[in-house]
C-alpha cells in the first residue's frame, strides 16, 4: 500500500534516528542526565513512533511508545537515570534494530517485545525520583529545564495579535503555540487540502502531504485526527495546521506537487491575545523545543538536497567521457600546433586548457558530491565497542577523531566490516584486562583511538591501541605450530616479514578462540577487502605499548592513475598503485628456477611473468637479444615482475566495467577508454602477484 | 483499441545478412547499429566474443554471432559490415553482422515454428521462421542468444573442474 519512495524515506529517517538514540544513550551513560541527550532521544522515539504507526509496524510503534514514556518522565525529573536503565534502553533499541532487520528483510515484525517492554517498566519503577540520589539528578533536570523556560521568557511577547478566522477552532495549548510560534517568526496557517475523491491510496496520499509538509515545518493538528489518515479514513480531503516559515504561496506549490491533491485552500492563523494570559508556563519548553526544531530543519532543508545515488553515478558516467574528449582534444592540439604557427593554434591552445581546468574542477565537485563524511561508519562503532569491552570484562576509552572526513561512497561501504575487525581485534587481543593493566603501571581503561584525515590525496584511517601489542616472537611460533611455515623458514624472516604473517589465511594470534575474534579468518579479509578497493593495510606494533594499524584509500574508485604498457597491438593499463617500479633489463638478466624464470632485484628474487603468454597472445618483440621492459607489480609484501613490449606513460583512466555479459575475465579487472577512443584493458594486477607468487618463490627470498 | 490489437498482431523485425543467410531480429531488441570499429580482444573471454567497444562512454562486449551459431565466416570484415547492438535481459551487447537489409513489417501470423527436423545450435536461438512472400527469413531470440551463453558457460566450466 505504500510506494517505494515512501518506504525508502521511512527506513531512512528510522536509521536516522535509531544512530541519535544509539548516540544520545552513549552521551547519558557517560554523563548521567544530560537534558539535550534525553530531549534528543525523546523527539527522536517520538518520530519512530508517528512513523512505524503510519506505515503499519504495531510493535515497533508500541515499543518506541514505551521508550517515548520513560524519556518523557526523565524530561520533567521524574524518573533518574541509571546504569540500569541505560543498559535496558541499550537492549530496547537492539530489539527495534532487530524489528527494523525483520521488516527490510520480509516486512513481518517476528521479535518479541513483551519481555524488554516489561522490564523497561520495571525499570523505570525502580528509577522513580526521590531516592537521595535521585533528588540531585531532578535538580539538575529541572535546572536545564529553566534554562530553557527563561530562553523563551526573554523573547518578548507578540503584541499585535488578531483573532483566529471564525472557522478554525484552536485549544488553549493550540493557541499557545501559534502564538510561541509567531513569536519565533513562523506562520501558522490553517491548510484544506483536497484529495482526487477516486484516488485509490489515501493513507498514502495523506502520508505523502505529511512528509512533504514536514520539510517545511511542523504540522501541530490534523482534521480529521492523524491516526484516521493514516488509515485512510476521510473524505475528500483534510486540513492541518501546518508551523512554517515559508510563504502561503510556497507551501500550496509544494502540496500541488503531490499527485492527485486537486485543491489547496491556505489560511493563516493568528493567535488571540486572551491566550497569551492562558496557560504558557507548563507549554514552555515544548514549544521553545519546538521552535528551536523547526529551525533545525528549516536550516537543513536549504543546504541539502537528497539525490538518487544512480543520478550522481550518470553524472560521474558524462564527466568520466568529457575527461576522454580532453584527452582526445589535447592530442589534436598537439597536431594542431606543430602544422599551423600562427594565432588561430594559439587560441585552440588556449580553449584546451581553460577546457581542461573546467573539466578538472568538474570532476572533482562531483567526486565530492558523490562523498559521504565517514561518520557514516565511525558511528556505529561507539556502541559496538562499549558492547565488546563489557562482554570481554575490559575498560576501554574510544576516541574517534576526523569523522568529518568525506570517502567516495563506495570506499564507504567497503571499510566498515574491515574496520569492526580491527576493533575486535584490538578490544580482544591488544587492550589487557583492567587489574593487568593496573600492575604494568598503565591507566584502567585501555585507549583506542580512531582517526581519519586527508594526507597527500589519500584518506588514512589509523587505528591505536595502547595494549600488549603484538609480539614478533608469538607470531613467529604460531606460524610454525599452525604449519604455515618450517621453523628454519620462520627463523630467516626479518620482525617486518613475521609481521605481515598475521595477514596470512588461516592465522591467528588469540591462544584460545573466542566469539568476539579469533576465528583465524580474520586478517587476511581485512587486507583483501582493503585491498580490492585499491587501498593499502599496514602497522607497527611495540610490544607492551600498542599496535597502530594504517589503511591507506583512495578518495574515489572510479578514476585511477594507471601504467599504460603496449603488447602487441593492444594497450594495458596497470593501475599505478600496484606499480612498484619499471625495468629494461638485458635478457641474460633472466634467469631460469627449475622450469620459471626470475629476476633478482636488488638481492630480492621474483617471479617472472610473461603477459603474452598470460593472455596468450602474440608479442611485438621477437628480437631475442632486445632489452625487455619489465613492470614490477606489488600486493601486500608479495612482488612480480611482468614483462610487456613497451611503456607508454602514465594516465588518468576511468574505470568501466566489462559489464555484467563478459563478468569476471582472469586477469583483467576492467576497461578504460583512451584518448583516441579505443578500448585499453585494466590490468588485474593483484590477482597477477597472487598467482605469480607462489609460496615457494616468496620464501626464496631470504 | 483496435489500433492496439493491429499493433499487438503486427511487428518489426531488422533483417541483416550473416555468413549467407538471412536473419531478422525484433527490432524493439535492437538499440542501435552502428559502423564496425576496432574492437579489443579480450583474453580469456569465450571463443565467440570478438572483444570489446566503446559506446557512448560505455564499454560493450561484441560478440561473433556466425561463430555462436557454429557457421563459418565468409569474410573477416566485409565491406558493409555493421555492428548491431541488441539489448535483452539487461545486457547490452553487439553483434558483427555482414549487412544490415532493411526493417521489415509482417504480422505474427507469419512467423511459422521451426520445423522439428532442423536441429544444430542454432535452432536453440530461433524464434520462428517468418514467410515474408518468397523469402525465408530466420528470426532470432535475441535474449537466449545473450543468456544461453551464461548455461553453457557453467557446463563448460563442470566439465573442466
Amino acid at each position: 500500500m505504500f510506494t517505494d519512495e515512501e518506504i525508502s524515506i521511512f527506513f531512512e529517517e528510522l536509521e536516522e534516528k535509531l544512530q541519535v538514540i544509539s548516540d544520545n544513550l552513549l552521551v547519558m551513560e557517560k554523563g548521567g542526565s544530560s537534558p539535550e541527550a534525553i530531549q534528543e532521544i525523546f523527539r527522536a522515539a517520538h518520530t519512530i513512533k508517528g512513523s512505524s504507526a503510519v506505515m503499519g509496524y504495531e510493535k515497533m510503534s508500541a515499543l518506541t511508545h514505551e521508550i517515548e514514556n520513560i524519556f518523557d518522565r526523565l524530561r520533567q525529573g521524574r524518573l533518574v537515570v541509571s546504569k540500569e536503565l541505560v543498559d535496558t534502553l541499550f537492549e530496547a533499541l537492539d530489539t527495534l534494530r532487530a524489528l527494523k532487520e525483520e521488516i527490510v528483510a520480509s516486512k513481518n515484525e517476528t521479535a518479541d517485545i513483551v519481555g524488554i517492554t516489561a522490564r523497561l517498566r520495571e525499570c523505570a519503577l525502580s528509577c522513580e525520583a526521590g531516592s537521595a540520589a535521585g533528588e540531585a539528578a531532578a535538580a539538575k533536570d529541572a535546572a536545564a529545564r529553566k534554562i530553557l523556560s527563561e530562553e523563551k521568557g526573554s523573547v518578548p511577547q507578540g503584541g499585535a495579535s488578531r483573532p483566529v478566522a471564525e472557522e478554525v477552532e484552536l485549544s488553549d495549548v493550540e493557541e499557545a503555540m501559534v502564538r510561541e510560534a509567531e513569536v519565533r517568526g513562523y506562520q501558522a496557517y490553517w491548510v484544506k487540502i483536497s484529495i482526487d475523491p477516486g484516488c485509490q491510496m489515501k493513507a498514502a496520499r495523506a502520508f505523502l502531504v505529511f512528509e512533504t509538509l514536514q520539510q517545511v515545518g511542523e504540522i501541530i493538528k490534523s482534521v480529521p485526527p492523524a491516526e484516521d489518515l493514516q488509515d485512510g479514513k476521510y473524505e475528500s480531503g483534510f486540513d492541518v495546521l501546518l508551523f512554517t516559515q515559508e510563504d502561503a504561496g510556497q507551501v500550496k506549490n509544494l502540496i500541488f506537487s503531490i499527485a492527485e491533491v486537486i485543491d489547496v485552500k491556505i489560511q493563516q492563523v493568528r493567535a488571540s491575545a486572551a491566550a497569551a494570559d492562558g496557560d504558557h508556563s507548563g507549554r514552555a519548553t515544548a514549544g521553545a523545543a519546538f521552535s528551536q526544531r523547526v529551525q533545525e530543519q528549516s536550516r537543513e532543508n536549504i543546504k541539502t538536497v537528497r539525490v538518487d545515488v544512480q543520478k550522481l553515478d550518470a553524472l560521474m558516467n558524462l564527466v568520466g567521457e568529457l575527461v576522454i574528449d580532453r584527452t582526445r582534444l589535447d592530442r589534436f592540439v598537439g597536431v594542431f600546433e606543430s602544422r599551423y604557427d600562427d594565432e588561430l593554434a594559439e587560441s585552440i591552445q588556449e580553449i584546451s586548457s581553460h577546457l581542461g581546468q573546467v573539466t578538472n574542477n568538474l570532476q572533482e565537485e562531483i567526486m565530492k558530491a558523490r562523498m559521504l563524511p565517514v561518520a557514516y561508519v565511525f558511528n556505529r562503532l561507539p556502541r559496538m565497542v562499549r558492547d565488546l569491552a563489557h562482554k570481554m570484562g575490559k575498560e576501554v576509552d574510544f576516541v574517534i577523531e576526523g569523522r568529518e572526513t568525506e570517502l567516495d561512497r563506495n570506499v564507504i561501504e567497503v571499510i566498515g566490516d574491515p574496520l569492526v575487525h580491527l576493533l575486535r581485534n584490538s578490544i580482544d587481543h591488544g587492550i589487557e584486562p583492567p587489574e593487568e593493566r593496573v600492575r604494568l603501571g598503565k591507566p584502567r581503561a585501555g585507549k583506542i583511538l580512531l582517526k581519519a584525515a586527508y594526507v597527500e590525496g589519500q584518506i588514512v584511517i589509523t587505528l591505536s591501541d595502547d595494549g600488549r601489542g603484538i609480539n614478533p616472537a608469538m607470531v613467529r611460533k604460531k606460524a610454525v605450530e599452525k604449519g604455515l611455515l618450517t621453523a628454519e623458514a620462520a627463523a630467516r624472516l626479518t620482525d617486518k616479514e613475521v609481521l605481515d604473517l598475521i595477514f596470512t589465511p588461516g592465522f591467528s594470534t588469540s591462544a584460545d578462540v573466542s566469539d568476539v575474534s579469533g576465528r583465524g579468518v580474520g586478517m587476511d579479509i581485512v587486507r583483501n577487502q582493503i585491498e580490492q578497493i585499491n587501498g593499502s593495510v599496514e602497522y607497527v606494533s611495540v610490544p607492551g605499548a600498542g599496535t597502530t594499524f594504517t589503511i591507506k584509500l583512495p578518495l574515489t574508485l572510479a578514476i585511477i592513475r594507471a601504467l599504460m604498457v603496449e603488447l602487441g597491438d593492444q594497450v594495458y593499463a596497470f593501475p599505478l598503485s600496484n606499480v612498484v617500479e619499471t625495468l629494461a633489463l638485458r635478457p641474460g638478466e633472466i634467469r631460469r628456477v627449475r622450469h620459471s624464470e626470475v629476476i633478482v632485484v636488488r638481492g630480492h628474487v621474483l617471479p617472472l611473468i610473461r603477459l603474452a603468454q598470460l593472455f596468450n597472445q602474440e608479442s611485438a618483440q621477437n628480437n631475442p637479444d632486445e632489452r625487455v621492459f619489465v613492470v614490477i607489480l606489488g600486493s601486500g609484501e608479495k612482488k612480480v615482475g611482468v614483462v610487456v613490449d613497451r611503456l607508454l606513460g602514465e594516465q588518468e583512466i576511468v574505470i568501466k566495467s566489462l559489464g555484467s555479459y563478459l563478468g569476471q575475465v582472469p586477469g583483467l579487472s576492467g576497461a578504460t577508454i583512451l584518448g583516441d577512443g579505443s578500448v585499453a584493458l585494466i590490468v588485474d594486477a593483484r590477482g597477477i602477484v597472487k598467482e605469480g607468487s607462489g609460496e615457494e618463490a616468496f620464501y626464496a627470498t631470504g | 483499441m483496435g489500433v492496439g490489437s493491429n499493433a499487438d498482431r503486427m511487428m518489426q523485425a531488422v533483417v541483416f545478412n550473416l555468413a549467407d543467410q538471412v536473419y531478422a531480429v525484433d527490432i524493439n531488441d535492437v538499440l542501435e547499429i552502428i559502423r564496425p570499429e576496432t574492437i579489443t580482444r579480450v583474453p580469456g573471454s569465450p571463443d565467440f566474443v570478438e572483444g570489446v567497444i566503446k559506446l557512448r562512454g560505455r564499454v560493450i562486449p561484441v560478440i561473433d554471432l556466425a561463430g555462436r551459431f557454429g557457421l563459418a565466416r565468409t569474410a573477416p570484415a566485409a565491406e558493409n559490415s555493421k555492428i548491431m547492438i541488441v539489448e535483452a535481459g539487461g545486457a547490452t551487447v553487439g553483434m558483427v553482422v555482414d549487412n544490415v537489409a532493411e526493417v521489415l513489417q509482417f504480422s505474427r501470423e507469419q512467423i511459422k515454428p521451426p520445423p522439428q527436423i532442423v536441429t544444430g545450435r542454432e535452432t536453440a536461438y530461433l524464434k520462428g521462421i517468418v514467410l515474408a512472400g518468397e523469402r525465408l527469413i530466420i528470426l532470432l531470440d535475441v535474449d537466449r542468444i545473450l543468456h544461453e551463453k551464461e548455461k553453457e558457460a557453467l557446463e563448460e566450466a563442470a566439465a573442466d573442474a
